[in-house]
């Protein structure tokens, strides 16, 4: 863990985005399991069609669903669905609710909406503002949330709408609202973006220029690229050539000589080419890089997130 | 449902292979390999790229992918072993500016395309108008695989939050445009058949009221503004998209599916057959990519009896082919770890793409696994071996 970095729980809000497939979910999942084991009253929002959160969490086969459910790591968690988020701030913008259910309901109007672009992002960005605004007994209602955000292209998509929003609308209340969505984004003293990336070559290219594009356009606040499934090192440090002993072996037991030793070889080449894209992703976006071990035996259950939360507060009181 | 398990070889007579897939997954590097195999089998090969990387570009020759295809040399191709016949382009599909040159196309003049261009609106959504990106792909596949030059054209699809949303954009752009209430706002008069009228126009007059109220005043008439100047181009758009549509889910399209042996990914996979099969498209194959196996037969393990006396005949093993200094206890510990760690990843992934598999041979398609390899693929040594694992015959069999 680099030194100096600001502990992840000081701002309110963390977004976690990157390339598909580089374990965004499994991060917030991660993050949201050590928050709760440090007290926290701690909300993950997915944003994706699936959900796969509440699963890791331990929840059972149910969905979780707009509405949320504390799940049994304690930590609260929740799926957006865009429609049910608009509803939901129509009603309170308006105050009539036949008639939203009314309009919502035609058929025309949800043609419009289907191909409408951005509304979905910003009302996905709208209720994370609510929630974060939420307070319940004189405090707020989550000390910490994270969004589990779509992948980088549709990433930047949603935390930039509120800008273009802003620019697009010339007055009224959703203008407003915008603004105060967008203020929450760019204030460093609430939210934090989490890109998660691999250390591989393309996923590698794409977060820098993931953090380009964040930097000059968003400006939202960035302070660490987590690197995910980073291959663990095969060989203890005093022996660095262990796969070439083994194919000079005359036998083994089990595996052949030269099975073992490819094995071996296979393993310490990844875990260079991980290391390897991980320092460039370092060099390239002059940001700090926690690095997340690969677990052999894949991330599916509170235990093996444990394994992955030691690696991201690392250096952070417990 | 067929019985028989498509051929590999079937991707050969087509025009059109999509690759599809969850970001990640490894499409590219598929799309280029399938390419390569096509060519080595004497196609005139196009394979439309999205994100390239860098180096496999570099090492094809074509570092600078533009929007025009760039053909492979020649010499290159003879060291890959693709006959005089073959030929094998590569071309970037640029997502940003495709939608400037739908409406340079479709608009109907000069001065409706500038009303386009220059909407206050347009200029902030044209990128997100749903699928648009997405439509804007399949638009560039339609006309290139029109070309004489090439044989077939092989498609690495857009990344996308849903995979479907390119294959479902051209009807939900229409469709926006044809509903009712879009009319009404464009036409207020004449749009809507007497029969019920006044229901409808009331009902879409709450909407249109409640718009306002949230948007403020401005925005509708900048919004029927742009759906005005759009709905000119709404014709040749809709005939287009209809000849997108044919292509796709004729005959002469074959979809090949990605994934990668994650749970999700796995999950996401299953979805998207299914999903796609709904819409009539032909999947003929299905690949696993970066599946962690073994060098050749699964070998023997060690059961949990058998690790102590493992340990102790390879730390022997070790101190007899070392000098006396070489710490053969914490060898022998190493490799027995080395070897227990890969034991687990393998298990792991035939587990998490077995569901996969049998979904994919229950529907007759192609099934392939294709081992994770200790480097990316940057070279043409590493397409090579893509490919021949693609085509292999063998594994056809099993």
């Amino acid at each position: 863990m680099p030194d100096g970095l600001r502990p992840l729980l000081d701002r309110r809000l963390v977004v976690v985005t990157g390339k598909g497939g580089t374990g965004k979910t499994t991060v917030a999942a991660a993050l949201a399991l050590a928050a709760a084991a440090r007290g926290r009253r701690v909300l993950v929002v997915e944003t994706g069609r699936d959900e796969n959160v509440p699963r890791l969490l331990g929840h059972g086969p149910g969905p979780v669903g707009y509405a949320g459910a504390l799940t049994p790591c304690g930590a609260w968690a929740m799926r957006m669905e865009p429609y049910a988020a608009l509803s939901e701030y129509l009603r309170l913008q308006l105050g009539v609710p036949g008639l939203v259910t009314r309009v919502l309901e035609q058929p025309g109007f949800r043609g419009l909406l289907d191909a409408a672009p951005g509304w979905r992002e910003l009302v996905t960005l709208g209720k994370v503002w609510h929630l974060e605004q939420a307070r319940e007994g004189g405090r707020p209602r989550f000390d910490w949330i994270v969004v589990d955000a779509p992948a980088t292209g549709h990433g930047l998509t949603l935390l930039d709408v509120p800008r273009v929003v802003g620019s697009a609308i010339r007055s009224g209340p959703l203008r407003r609202h915008a603004g105060w969505v967008e203020e929450l984004v760019r204030d460093p003293a609430r939210t934090l973006l989490l890109p998660v990336a691999l250390g591989e070559e393309l996923p590698a290219r794409e977060t820098v220029e993931l953090v380009t594009r964040l930097r000059g356009q968003v400006g939202v606040a960035l302070d660490r690229v987590i690197v995910n499934a980073v291959e663990p090192a095969p060989f203890p440090a005093e022996l660095p050539d262990l796969d070439r002993r083994l194919a000079a072996l005359p036998a083994t037991p089990g595996p052949s000589p030269g099975v073992w030793s490819a094995c071996a070889a296979h393993l310490a080449a990844r875990h260079e080419l991980n290391r390897h894209f991980s320092d460039e992703i370092g060099e390239h976006t002059a940001l700090p890089v926690v690095e997340l071990p690969l677990l052999a035996s894949g991330v599916r259950t509170p235990e093996d997130l444990a394994v992955l939360a030691r690696s991201l507060f690392a250096g952070e009181a417990a | 449902m067929s019985t028989r398990p498509a051929s590999v070889a079937t991707l050969l007579a087509r025009r059109v292979i999509a690759c599809v897939g969850a970001g990640g997954v490894g499409k590219t590097t598929l799309a280029a390999a399938l390419g390569l195999g096509a060519a080595r089998r004497g196609r005139r090969v196009l394979v439309l790229t999205i994100d390239p990387a860098r180096r496999l570009a570099d090492a094809l020759g074509v570092g600078t992918l533009g929007p025009e295809p760039s053909p492979i040399s020649r010499e290159l191709l003879n060291r890959l072993g693709v006959p005089p016949a073959g030929e094998l382009s590569a071309m970037m599909l640029d997502m940003k500016r495709t939608f400037d040159e739908l409406v340079m196309r479709f608009a109907p003049d000069r001065a409706a395309r500038e009303r386009i261009l220059a909407n206050r609106i347009y200029q902030h959504v044209s990128d997100a108008l749903a699928g648009s990106a997405e439509y804007s792909a399949m638009e560039k596949v339609f006309e290139m695989s029109a070309r004489p030059e090439f044989d077939l054209v092989v498609l690495d699809t857009p990344p996308s939050a849903h995979a479907l949303d390119f294959l479902e954009a051209p009807e939900r752009l229409i469709g926006m445009l044809d509903s009712r209430l879009v009319q009404l706002l464009l036409h207020p008069a004449s749009s809507v058949g007497r029969l019920g009228l006044r229901w409808f126009q009331r009902g879409a007059h709450q909407a249109f009221a409640l718009i306002e109220r949230i948007t403020g005043f401005g925005f509708l008439e900048d919004i029927s503004e742009f759906l005005l100047a759009f709905e000119g181009m709404s014709e040749g758009f809709r005939k287009r998209a209809q000849g997108v549509r044919a292509l796709l889910f004729g005959p002469d399209t074959a979809f090949v599916l990605a994934a990668t042996p994650s749970g999700e990914s796995v999950s996401h996979a299953r979805d998207l057959l299914a999903r796609l099969e709904g819409h009539g498209a032909n999947v003929v194959g299905v690949v696993a990519n970066r599946v962690r196996s073994w060098p050749g037969a699964t070998p023997p393990l060690p059961t949990a009896e058998e690790h102590g006396a493992w340990r102790n005949e390879l730390a022997r093993a070790f101190a007899l082919a070392n000098a006396g200094d070489f710490p053969s206890e914490a060898a022998a510990v190493a490799a027995l770890r080395v070897l227990d760690g890969y034991a687990a990843a393998v298990a792991r992934d035939r587990q998490a793409t077995a569901p996969l598999m049998a979904e994919a041979e229950r529907r007759g398609c192609f099934v392939r696994c294709i081992p994770e390899l200790a480097r990316d693929i940057h070279d043409l040594d590493g397409l090579a071996d893509i490919e021949r694992r693609l085509f292999d015959d063998e594994q056809e069999k099993t």
